[in-house]
């Protein structure tokens, strides 16, 4: 019965394995192993019959190991009873890889048998399974032939680390490292489980291919998402630096734009950028976390563009409650002119009129070219809200007439009224021929208040009209489905005539007719 | 490194000789014969001696007796059996042989390096 201090007894406790170890292929190891042990012992007991206090120490464990002599020390006295060491020691067996397994482990077992990445192989027996799925039927192969290393030997062999006690206590040393970090990291340490049945490590396999698969999806959808994310952050940069005075200023007189005051847009575009361009930008740092985990984002930083983001949507909030607060009040400006008397009027619509003479010069445009097409659709995406509406109504005094009735808002009726002033509509007469445009313009720098233009075609009955059919969309009365005979050869022109009840389509009031004679 | 294994050679056989004619005075204890040797300035850790002992003693050389120590376990103490000590008389005749070559050859080597340098 001996005390023994714990780290002498540990350095105690490796050594005997060492030589334990050491002596191993040796016929008579068990023997030998026992008398250095007795010795070991009686020395110890030497030690101790020399003093007072009844624990053994380092100091004496390692004097009477030195006694006894380092393991390396033995072997040169005693080859003749050693394997060839090479032989055994560092010699490389095939296992499968249970720590670092993917499906079974096989790319893993490999890497460290043939001393090439992991990753590689698995890029490789990827590959090959899709050139004809030769590489699914070897790894299937490999799977049931090669054993996976289990046991702590078995592990130490496949990564060809020599088995003696050394490199024991290394292997364990590393292994408690690695739990301590995946502890750390939050990770479940894998234990790797032996298993006999096949089909028991296939169906975990199974169970590990589709947790690998949506970790593939994941993190190529998570990639997906970084890359057209830095598209939008580059695009958001481009347009913020093309709408801060790189494009021409052109671009704010059409519709949404149109709507932001001129000392405003600069802020705003700014704004705006600060407004979108943080939450991409957060998007794409978390899909690139995602996607590499070293990625590491400060939190300050993370901070401060809260803080930006959430400052720029205030900024937003407050002009755009200065900008709505100038719809207020509402202004309207009436202008009526007389027509000359016609029996038979014709409606027409035309959208070249939408351009000034101005514009017809720059843009080269000649009236009555036969190949100008210009905006004939109205899908603009910048469309401006319907701005147009024209009404036919009786007229009491027995003269035709045309009234515009000019429409704006404003922060105060001043304001309203200068912006119906800025309306800039045209309106045709020609003879008997009424031209109209599909909508208003606004003179140089206005911007968009909500103008209308409100037509009002008066018109003594008996008057009869040809509507364009161009012209339905911004009529505001509500019978103007004309139907014609199906007979009658199509035509863009319907007539209507006005009645003391109101304008009829001629056809109809036709058809009674028709009908009562037969 | 091609001395030091020719050194480690010579050594092992010399300290099988020496072991078994430490053995040949009679029993004794391992750490007796490490001590000797030590005396002897064959410089070795007790660690080598054991497999020694116990591979002579598997071959027939050496047999052991144990005896009960005062200081821990039981102590094997080893005598020569009748086939060590023949073996042993062969080694000694090995021995006169080898040191008559050794000696010859040294005077030998010693003669012609007089002869090439002569007396100053």
């Amino acid at each position: 019965m001996m005390h023994i201090e714990e780290d002498a007894y540990e350095t105690l406790t490796i050594y005997l394995n060492e030589i334990k170890q050491h002596f191993v292929k040796n016929a008579d190891d068990v023997e030998i192993v026992t008398d250095i042990e007795n010795r070991l012992a009686e020395m110890l007991n030497e030690k101790l019959g020399n003093r007072l206090a009844k624990a053994i120490t380092q100091e004496d464990v390692e004097a009477v190991m030195s006694q006894m002599g380092r393991v390396q020390d033995f072997g040169t006295e005693e080859e003749q009873f050693e394997q060839p060491e090479e032989n055994y020691q560092g010699a490389k067996k095939l296992y499968r890889d249970a720590d670092d397994q993917m499906i079974a482990g096989v790319c893993a077992g490999l890497s460290h048998y043939l001393h090439i990445d992991a990753r590689w192989l698995r890029v490789l027996f990827l590959l090959s399974v899709f050139l004809g799925g030769a590489g699914f039927l070897i790894y299937i192969i490999f799977w049931i032939a090669i054993p996976p290393a289990l046991s702590r030997s078995e592990r130490m062999e496949m990564r060809g680390e020599s088995t003696n006690l050394y490199g024991y206590k290394r292997h364990f040393e590393e292994e408690l490292a690695a739990y301590q970090a995946s502890m750390e990291s939050g990770h479940a340490f894998k234990v790797p489980l032996r298993r006999n049945n096949f089909f028991q490590e296939l169906f975990a396999a199974i169970g590990r291919v589709i947790n690998l698969l949506f970790k593939v999806l994941s993190k190529s959808l998570a990639g997906i998402i970084a890359i057209a994310g830095f598209f939008i952050l580059v695009g958001l940069i481009v347009s913020l630096a093309a709408f801060l005075g790189f494009w021409d200023t052109e671009a704010y007189q059409y519709f949404p734009l149109s709507i932001v005051n001129e000392n405003f847009r600069s802020i705003l575009a700014f704004t705006l950028f600060l407004v979108l361009f943080i939450p991409v930008l957060a998007l794409v740092m978390y899909a690139l976390r995602v996607t590499f985990h070293t990625l590491k984002i400060n939190k300050l930083f993370s901070f401060g563009l809260l803080i930006v983001w959430l400052a720029a949507v205030s900024v937003g909030v407050y002009y755009a409650a200065r900008i709505s607060s100038e719809f207020k009040e509402h202004a309207e400006l009436e202008q009526t002119n007389a027509l000359k008397s016609f029996p038979v009027y014709v409606l027409n619509m035309d959208k070249n009129m939408v351009f000034n003479r101005k514009d017809s010069i720059d843009y080269a445009l000649q009236a009555g070219a036969e190949r100008t097409i210009i905006d004939d659709t109205d899908n603009h995406p910048f469309r401006v809200p319907r701005n147009v509406y024209i009404q036919i109504e009786k007229s009491e005094s027995g003269k035709p007439s045309l009234t515009a009735n000019y429409e704006a808002q404003g922060k105060t009726f001043q304001e309203a009224l200068v912006q119906a002033k800025n309306i800039d509509y045209k309106f045709n007469q020609a003879d008997n021929v009424l031209t109209f445009s599909p909508r208003l313009s606004l003179t140089h720098h206005a911007i968009w208040r909500n103008q209308e233009v409100h037509l009002t075609l008066k018109l003594p009955v008996g008057t009869r009209l040809k509507i364009s059919d161009r012209l339905y969309d911004y009529l505001y009365f509500y019978y103007h489905h004309c139907a014609t005979d199906d007979a009658a050869p199509y035509s863009e022109y319907k007539e209507w005539i006005m009645t003391e009840e109101g304008l009829k389509c001629k056809a109809e009031l036709d058809k009674p007719q028709d009908v009562v004679p037969n | 490194m091609i001395a030091e294994n020719t050194q480690t050679q010579m050594r092992k056989g010399i300290l099988e000789y020496c072991v078994l004619l430490i053995i040949s005075r009679g029993e004794i204890y391992a750490s007796d014969i490490i001590a000797e040797l030590k005396q002897a300035r064959l410089l070795v850790v007790e660690g080598t001696l054991y497999p020694l002992l116990t591979r002579l003693k598997n071959n027939g050389l050496l047999a052991y007796n144990w005896v009960e120590s005062s200081a821990g376990p039981p102590r094997k103490y080893y005598v020569l059996t009748p086939l060590g000590q023949e073996f042993l008389k062969q080694l000694d005749r090995t021995w006169d042989e080898l040191n008559y070559a050794i000696t010859t050859s040294q005077a030998g080597a010693n003669n012609a390096q007089g002869a090439n340098q002569p007396n100053t």
